[in-house]
């Protein structure tokens, strides 16, 4: 199979979404006319206040939620429902609690279409694989409740790359991570996603993040989005040398596009937490 | 100061034990104060009679007969109830159906049926399994149920986007996601499974005029009816009561086999 340099993986074309509340019956837009063209191998992050629809916009990409209207295509097919070929990490990682870090890691290989085609020694090859990939040999054998967050984290991310997804779609993994572990793993999620191979060995990978440093740290596009309804307010371009891994926070220029991003929705932040338009400039979290 | 695990374990077990032996001591004194030949019960002489029953053999054989009932009640109720709470649990269109009519028929207590199992059923095993299953159907239904719709969406969402089947969804997420709320509901079916079967057999008892029915609670209702020996009616609570108190330990037991991620918390 031929991978295209700058192909169109993903387009998102007039995309909205609204939901019906029977209770109210009310029917508010989460997300309101987004159109996004993603480029096979690009690392996108979207970044916005809570409630403006960066997860519905994931959910509807991973085809367990379907658009009101607009289309979503991959590969120039429109996306119908879930498959393997896009992989999610949720934000709480949904690990089955009653299986081994080995048996959640080989989850989708060996009940799902992903290792249809692959005898069970392949199968047995991939999982180690993965599971040595991220750091947990030694741990095959522990359950979730058994490990840390960044372990369950690391055990999330092998079974989401374990399946050979083609899209990686990735629902605030780092969020509930302390600041340490949370720079540990951002390098090692650009090292495994492929920052030092050509553009055509990288996945494509779209990662929804609260944390504006660390969308401009991962990605080569930014996309901003504003809430009430969820709309794309700015695409910033992440001009950054690759591989950023260790160094890119020193460049001057990442300070200057964490501000721009900020400065996008900062009032939005601090009217969400119900304090006073800011006029000087903060480097601070929109948390 | 350190205690050994024995010691430990010791003071545990002396620990739960003042209060019933201080009980049968009392028991015991009460009795003593009673005139020679009264036939009121004491902690030695039901004894005496456990012993008498057991060399006989009629004590075990009645409640193996009995047990025997349960297991068979209790394990076509289950396999009912697990499987209609699974397509309960999954589809709202078959819940909405059969909700109803469960929740109609709980509030009947099986000894309720009683009248209507004796007369199409006869006093013998088949009243006795009717009676169990009815009683045992319930708890596992109803847990079964809710333990599949408490099962996290997020499991199910993760499983869709690995290219898992809706069949394998359902066994492999949904069935162990909602096991520890299934073995609740057996476990508590269990329990009912055993109090329908004494209660179920005392009262074909009395309709069979002490004949046929067998197991430990026509065995009750023999020494109620005909012997009058209140020791022996006390031998036959004790054993129902320590027949109970094992299978809810093996319960328990399975419980921690089954759900490993649950119990090492």
């Amino acid at each position: 199979m031929n991978i295209h340099v700058n192909a169109t993986k993903l387009r998102l074309t007039g995309v909205t979404k609204s939901f019906f509340t029977p209770r109210t019956g009310a029917t508010t837009l989460a997300v309101a006319e987004m159109n996004l063209d993603i480029q096979a191998g690009e690392f996108i992050c979207i970044v916005g206040p809570s409630g403006c629809g960066k997860s519905t916009v994931l959910n509807m990409i991973a085809g367990l939620d379907q658009p009101s209207t607009g289309s979503i295509e991959k590969d120039g097919k429109a996306i119908t429902g879930p498959g393997a070929d896009r992989g999610v990490m949720f934000q709480d990682y949904a690990l089955m609690p009653w299986q081994t870090v080995e048996a959640n890691v080989g989850f989708g290989l060996r009940h799902g279409t992903p290792g249809q085609n692959l005898s069970s020694n392949k199968r047995q090859e991939r999982i180690n694989h993965f599971i040595d990939l991220v750091g947990l040999k030694g741990s095959e054998n522990k359950y979730p409740h058994q490990l840390s967050g960044g372990m369950r984290q690391r055990v999330a991310l092998a079974r989401l790359l374990a399946n050979g997804p083609d899209i990686l779609l990735l629902d605030e993994p780092l969020g509930a991570l302390d600041a340490q572990t949370r720079l540990i793993l951002q390098s090692e999620l650009l090292r495994i996603w492929g920052e030092t191979s050509p553009i055509s060995e990288r996945k494509t990978a779209i990662f929804i993040t609260h944390d504006i440093e660390e969308a401009v740290l991962l990605a080569d596009r930014v996309v901003v989005m504003s809430s009430h309804p969820g709309r794309v307010r700015e695409v910033v371009n992440i001009d950054l040398a690759r591989p950023r891994a260790g160094t890119a926070r020193t460049n001057p220029r990442f300070g200057l596009l964490v501000e721009h991003i900020w400065s996008l929705i900062r009032d939005e932040a601090y009217r969400a937490i119900g304090g006073a338009q800011s006029e000087t400039v903060s480097h601070e979290n929109p948390h | 100061m350190k205690h050994s695990a024995f010691e430990q374990h010791a003071r545990v077990v002396l620990r739960n034990l003042t209060l019933p032996v201080l009980l049968l001591v009392i028991w015991q004194l009460w009795a003593s104060t009673l005139p020679v030949g009264s036939p009121a019960p004491s902690p030695v002489k039901v004894l005496e009679t456990f012993f008498e029953l057991i060399s006989k053999g009629s004590l075990v054989s009645a409640t193996v007969q009995s047990l025997g009932r349960v297991l068979m009640g209790f394990s076509v109720a289950s396999a009912i109830g697990i499987a209609l709470g699974l397509m309960m649990g999954t589809s709202p269109s078959v819940r909405e159906n059969l909700d109803p009519i469960i929740e109609s028929f709980r509030p009947i207590a099986p000894m309720a049926i009683l009248p209507i199992a004796i007369l199409w059923l006869g006093t013998g095993t088949p009243t006795a399994l009717a009676i169990v299953a009815y009683a045992s159907f319930f708890p596992v239904v109803v847990n079964t149920v809710h333990g599949v719709s408490h099962v996290d969406n997020k499991l199910i969402s993760a499983a869709k986007t690995m290219g898992v089947s809706r069949l394998s969804i359902l066994m492999r997420v949904v069935l162990p996601g909602a096991l520890p709320s299934i073995l609740l509901g057996t476990r508590l079916a269990m329990g009912v499974a055993w109090t329908a079967i004494i209660a179920a057999e005392l009262a074909v008892g009395a309709k069979s005029g002490g004949g046929g029915s067998g197991g430990i609670g026509q065995m009750m209702f023999v020494f109620y009816a005909y012997n009058i020996d209140l020791n022996a009616i006390v031998v036959c609570m004790t054993v129902v009561g320590l027949v109970a108190l094992t299978i809810d330990q093996i319960f328990k037991m399975l419980e921690k086999r089954l759900i490993p991620w649950r119990h090492e918390i």
